[in-house]
């Protein structure tokens, strides 16, 4: 569905990507996971279409969609959600929701399909449908934005750090709805800091560092790695 | 008391179109943050066309000429936002807007005192002037009042209700959430010039009889229009509304009390004077944008 | 110090830009314009080219308004008229003589760049433009306004027969004083660019708060630029009245100040011939070709700026200007910064960390509305030692580093610099107790050569003369003089900054995420770097990092932050067996 190709990229003199490759297939999920300022958003902003990579290639649908922008892509059925909740705070929370779909070709009736979806996994929603959405909380805005997404019915789903400033407990049923959103068939990227939470839902995941892929493999394997590396900075403080 | 009345009426009427400058400003700034410098320009061939397109006094054509005269000006901006748009993909050169909608205005301003000469067109009104609190107030004054108002609410209605006029504020609230949306937004943006154009041309159609219709009073009318913007609140229309009527009213006032020749000079002293200040204007929501 | 100062003493084979090239042709055009028509006997050309060459003077000040100092004004054309109407007034309604009436002139003009940056401190960019040009709108209203003065409408004749009699070589003294003004304002604008003023400039112009960090204040810098450019500006506009014979409101309409700004837009912004360029084609050839068609020549200037902004956006020289850089620089690699350039001639002593504090934060307190970014943190740096500051995003890292360098202040709390209270300092004076920093996207200002990016930080070193101690300041001029910053790959910006901050003779670093998008090798190299800067400058460094590996690697002691609050601190390996800090390793680290 989606195959990154040694991808490099980066901010104008400044590279971030080296050399980074994965796919996803339709209906998995698929976490990306790695220190702050590993290059994890920066690749989704490059799947999407901000970041032109400078070498490399991201093929969606066995197309190559790197030089299209970041509207097209969306259009085509990639979807990214950005990082820290964001919606558009100075409208409804169903007026987001037809935002959501506005670009893309879906009927009437889909988007009442979807909405009732919606708001029965998130009953607040609902409930807080004609209020503007700089009154919802973080984790109300965060439900929005996916919602936001949803509606669009996208073949692949980037999801950036959709825990970034809500409080934990907020995640499982964040989680939970994206599980269930993949069955139907989409592909899902997930980037996450709380990996022993995301690991739970995925199924394949990615361990980025400094700008490249360093681990990959299933969730199991990844808990292997992660329980045999953890005194590591000890160690390489005193060496 | 029938200083303050005159002073009044005649400022509150000659602030809605300083207003309606100001919304058809927001609407472009607010969707591609460029601020057309020929705004002016487009308010004054707005007046234009209703010297061009009225040959009769009669109140049928007039409001049968009103859509045309609007949408003629909403098609040259539309023109002008492909140009103005067209370097800006570039992003090294984001600032390129300032000069090509400089140029445009100074063409309008040059074609104009080519085809005219520096003389003013005078376009009658079509409607007899009326009394407000003693005062004789041309209809067109009265005319403008009222299409500032209509405006207003036609473009909250539009920007709050209809699903484009949401994409349109969606622009304004937060570009990339916009852009992962899949909105079309150089689409979008051309589309905020046009209804830029028709804001503008029905307002220098509508206050004809009483503006100065040649090739330089464009920049004056932009300048007021900007200052109103500025006072009001950069990108809010409501704030557009109360800042055409404060600049209005304090430029009467420094007509009665100090010289129709320092109505310009207080009016820089207001822009500076809020700036200082207040640089987000009254209505503004201090940096709202998020980074 | 003077040889560090004025640089550009060795001119190497390809060159950095083509200022000075410009700059000499520029001098030529302008008094070969202004002589030869008047040797020629030729009154009408003469005339022209006067004028020409006075515009020209205008818009090369603009330019450096505009580019060096980053002020947007669009209302030169003001000054210039102030300059102008205060010599018609002084002169010839009150008949003093002209050097007194060419002198209030100036100043008239001075008083007008005074109130320009005014505004400047508060409002930037187009506001700012708006704000000049409106105030160029007005200023021919307030002429007629004025008419008890001014003479309304009419304006005023004078006379200056005298100034444009030929003089010993055939040459009128008006024709040398317009070819001097011309030629000055090209020596000032290319000039000012190796002088410690112009490099501030540029610097408070890109980057306010490297600025800051660098002890500059950015208002400071602004007033200057707009005064300097004004006075230039005034003496133009204290000439024109005896090139024309008299002034009046209508030939200072706001049309001549978009005159000025988009004859430097047409030529290239930043570039000497520019303007020279720039009023040729929007001015004199539409004054030519359209000879009999007077009222074509605005609409011609309307359409030029126009198609020049869609063709050639870096304006014409500056389109010329690119073709060469790039020429070049596929003829010749990137230079490659070594830090052996740093520490040459240096012995390798070994200064251990002391026991006074460099930074000591007692029970900091920030919040941002209702959010709170630092919750009465303590914090005790060392001098001497390498002080690791981690945590999560939006842990309060960045709210830290810009309390201690004065970028924003806390709201309860102490903050002692080297001993200095800091609470209640503006940023440039907090530098100058000794503070440096880097930035997580470096600063580096392309107009200036790597050299000049170094030379900065040497800039801003107090009353400071002397020779930094046993660095090689020599050898690294030789070396990086003349190579444009633009080039350089990030890894070695990040070097370049750290140099300027070593050189500034900071001994506190605050380093910013300075080994993100370092490639595994610059990492290594760079923890070299930090080492050397310790153990063999003996500096204070503050270390805020992603990357644990590396801060393990060179840091004494390590702080962790978390929501606001110092959730560990100590050596590496307190801090590593400290239970508070294990999410760290699993959110960070690991995960």
């Amino acid at each position: 569905m989606l195959e990154v190709e040694g991808v490099h990229a980066g901010y104008g003199n400044m590279p971030v990507l080296r050399d980074v490759s994965f796919s996803v297939a339709p209906g998995e999920i698929i976490l990306i996971a790695g220190e702050n300022g590993a290059g994890k958003s920066t690749l989704l902003r490059t799947i999407a279409g901000f970041i032109t990579p400078d070498r490399g290639c991201v093929r969606f649908d066995g197309r190559d969609i790197a030089a299209m922008t970041p509207e097209a892509i969306s259009r085509s059925g990639l979807r990214l959600v950005l990082d820290g909740h964001r919606v558009f705070p100075e409208m409804s929370v169903y007026d987001n929701l037809r935002l959501g779909a506005a670009a893309h070709r879906i009927s009437a009736a889909e988007f009442r399909r979807s909405v009732d979806n919606i708001f029965s996994v998130f009953s607040i929603l609902a409930e807080k449908r004609a209020s503007y959405a700089r009154d919802l909380s973080g984790g109300q805005q965060q439900m929005l934005a996916l919602a936001q997404a949803f509606v669009a019915q996208p073949k692949v789903l980037l999801c950036d750090e959709p825990s970034l400033g809500l409080a934990q407990a907020l995640l499982p049923p964040i989680l939970a709805f994206l599980k269930k959103w993949a069955e139907t068939g989409t592909a899902i990227v997930i980037v996450e800091q709380h990996i022993d939470i995301a690991l739970s839902v995925a199924d394949r995941a990615i361990i980025m560092e400094r700008g490249a892929t360093r681990l990959t493999g299933s969730p199991d394997e990844l808990k292997q790695a992660l329980k045999m590396k953890d005194a590591e900075p000890v160690t390489s403080g005193n060496g | 008391m029938d200083e303050l009345a005159i002073i009044l009426v005649r400022g509150l009427s000659t602030g809605a179109i300083f207003s309606l400058i100001a919304m058809s400003f927001n609407v472009v700034y607010s969707s591609s943050g460029v601020l057309n410098f020929a705004q002016g320009n487009m308010l004054v061939l707005g007046g234009l066309a209703a010297h061009l397109l009225l040959d009769s006094t009669s109140v049928g054509s007039w409001f049968a000429m009103l859509p045309v005269a609007a949408i003629a000006i909403g098609a040259v901006m539309t023109v002008q936002g492909y140009v103005t748009l067209l370097p800006m993909r570039f992003q090294q050169h984001s600032e390129s807007w300032l000069i090509s909608t400089m140029a445009v205005s100074v063409i309008i301003g040059a074609t104009m005192l080519l085809l005219q000469g520096p003389i003013a067109r005078e376009v009658p009104s079509v409607f007899p002037s009326f009394r407000v609190f003693g005062t004789r107030t041309p209809a067109p004054y009265a005319l403008a009042a009222g299409l500032a108002v209509v405006w207003y609410v036609a473009l909250r209605w539009f920007l709050r209700r209809t699903l484009t006029g949401l994409a349109i504020s969606a622009l304004s609230q937060d570009i990339d959430a916009a852009r992962t949306a899949g909105l079309p937004v150089r689409r979008l943006q051309l589309l905020a010039f046009t209804i830029s154009g028709l804001i503008i041309g029905s307002a220098g159609f509508v206050a004809a009889p009483v503006l100065t219709i040649t090739g330089e009073s464009g920049v004056k009318y932009v300048l007021n229009g900007f200052i109103a913007s500025v006072v009001g609140g950069m990108g809010s229309n409501t704030g557009a509304l109360f800042g055409g009527a404060l600049l209005g009213v304090l430029t009467m006032m420094t007509t009665y009390h100090v010289g129709g020749e320092f109505q310009n000079l207080l009016a820089l002293l207001l822009l500076v004077g809020v700036l200082m200040i207040r640089p987000e204007g009254i209505f503004g929501r201090s940096s709202a944008r998020r980074v | 110090m003077a040889a560090v100062t004025d640089s550009g003493t060795a001119e190497r084979p390809a060159r950095l830009n083509s200022d000075a090239l410009q700059m000499i042709v520029g001098i030529l055009v302008i008094a070969l314009t202004t002589f030869i028509p008047e040797l020629a006997g030729n009154p009408y050309w003469s005339h022209t080219f006067q004028l020409v060459n006075l515009f020209i003077a205008v818009s090369i000040l603009q330019n450096i308004l505009l580019v060096d100092a980053g002020q947007a004004s669009f209302g030169q054309g003001a000054i210039f008229g102030m300059a102008a109407y205060m010599v018609g007034i002084a002169f010839g309604t009150h008949e003093i003589g002209y050097a007194a009436a060419f002198l209030c002139g100036v100043l008239a003009a001075l008083c007008g760049g005074l109130l320009f940056a005014l505004p400047s401190l508060r409002v930037q960019g187009f506001h700012l433009g708006f704000v000049t040009l409106s105030a160029a709108i007005v200023f021919p209203e307030i002429l007629v306004a004025l008419n008890d003065w001014t003479n309304g409408i009419n304006g005023i004749s004078l006379s200056f027969s005298w100034l444009k009699e030929p003089g010993t070589l055939g040459v009128s003294p008006l024709s040398l004083m317009i070819a001097a003004t011309g030629a000055a304002a090209l020596i000032l604008q290319v000039g000012l660019r190796r002088t410690v003023l112009g490099r501030r400039m540029v610097v408070a112009a890109l980057s306010p708060e490297a600025a800051q960090s660098l002890g500059i204040s950015p208002g400071l810098m602004r007033a200057v630029a707009f005064l300097i450019v004004a006075a230039g500006t005034g003496v133009a506009g204290a000439l024109y009245p005896a090139v024309v014979g008299f002034v009046s409101p209508s030939a200072f309409k706001f049309d001549l100040s978009i005159l000025f700004f988009f004859a430097i837009i047409v030529g290239g912004r930043g570039q000497p011939m520019g303007p020279i360029v720039g009023v040729w084609l929007l001015y004199l050839l539409p004054n030519i070709l359209l000879a009999e068609f007077v009222h074509y020549r605005l609409l011609a200037y309307g359409f030029v700026t126009l198609l020049v902004v869609l063709m050639f956006p870096d304006g014409i020289v500056g389109w010329l200007e690119k073709l060469r850089v790039n020429r070049q620089r596929s003829r010749r690699d990137g230079p490659i910064l070594h830090l052996d350039q740093l520490f040459s001639g240096r012995e390798a002593a070994n200064k251990e960390p002391g026991e006074r504090s460099a930074i000591e934060v007692r029970q900091g307190y920030k919040a941002f509305g209702k959010v709170v970014a630092l919750d009465r943190v303590d914090l005790t740096v060392r001098e001497g030692e390498i002080h690791g500051l981690i945590g999560a995003n939006g842990s309060g890292k960045t709210s830290l580093l810009n309390v201690l360098t004065g970028l924003s202040r806390i709201n309860g709390g102490t903050v002692l610099v080297n001993g200095t209270d800091i609470s209640g300092l503006p940023a440039h004076r907090i530098s100058a107790l000794g503070l440096g920093r880097t930035f997580q996207k470096p600063r580096i200002f392309p107009s200036l050569s790597i050299w000049g990016n170094v030379q900065i930080g040497l800039d801003g070193r107090g009353g400071d003369h002397t020779q930094p101690s046993a660095l090689s300041i020599d050898t690294l001029r030789d070396e990086l003089e003349g190579r444009s910053a633009d080039w350089l790959p990030h890894g070695q910006r990040r070097l370049v900054e750290v140099m300027r901050v070593v050189l500034k003779e900071a001994n506190i670093l605050l380093l910013d995420e300075p080994a993100a998008g370092l490639s595994p090798d610059e990492r290594r190299e760079f923890a070299n770097l930090l080492r050397n800067v310790s153990r063999r400058l003996g500096k204070t460094v503050v270390l805020v990092e992603h990357d644990l590996d590396l801060v393990w690697d060179v840091a004494d002691r390590i702080t962790v932050l978390d929501a606001g609050r110092v959730i560990a601190t100590g050596t590496p390996t307190e801090v590593a067996r400290n239970p508070a800090a294990q999410p760290l390793f699993v959110g960070s680290k690991h995960a």
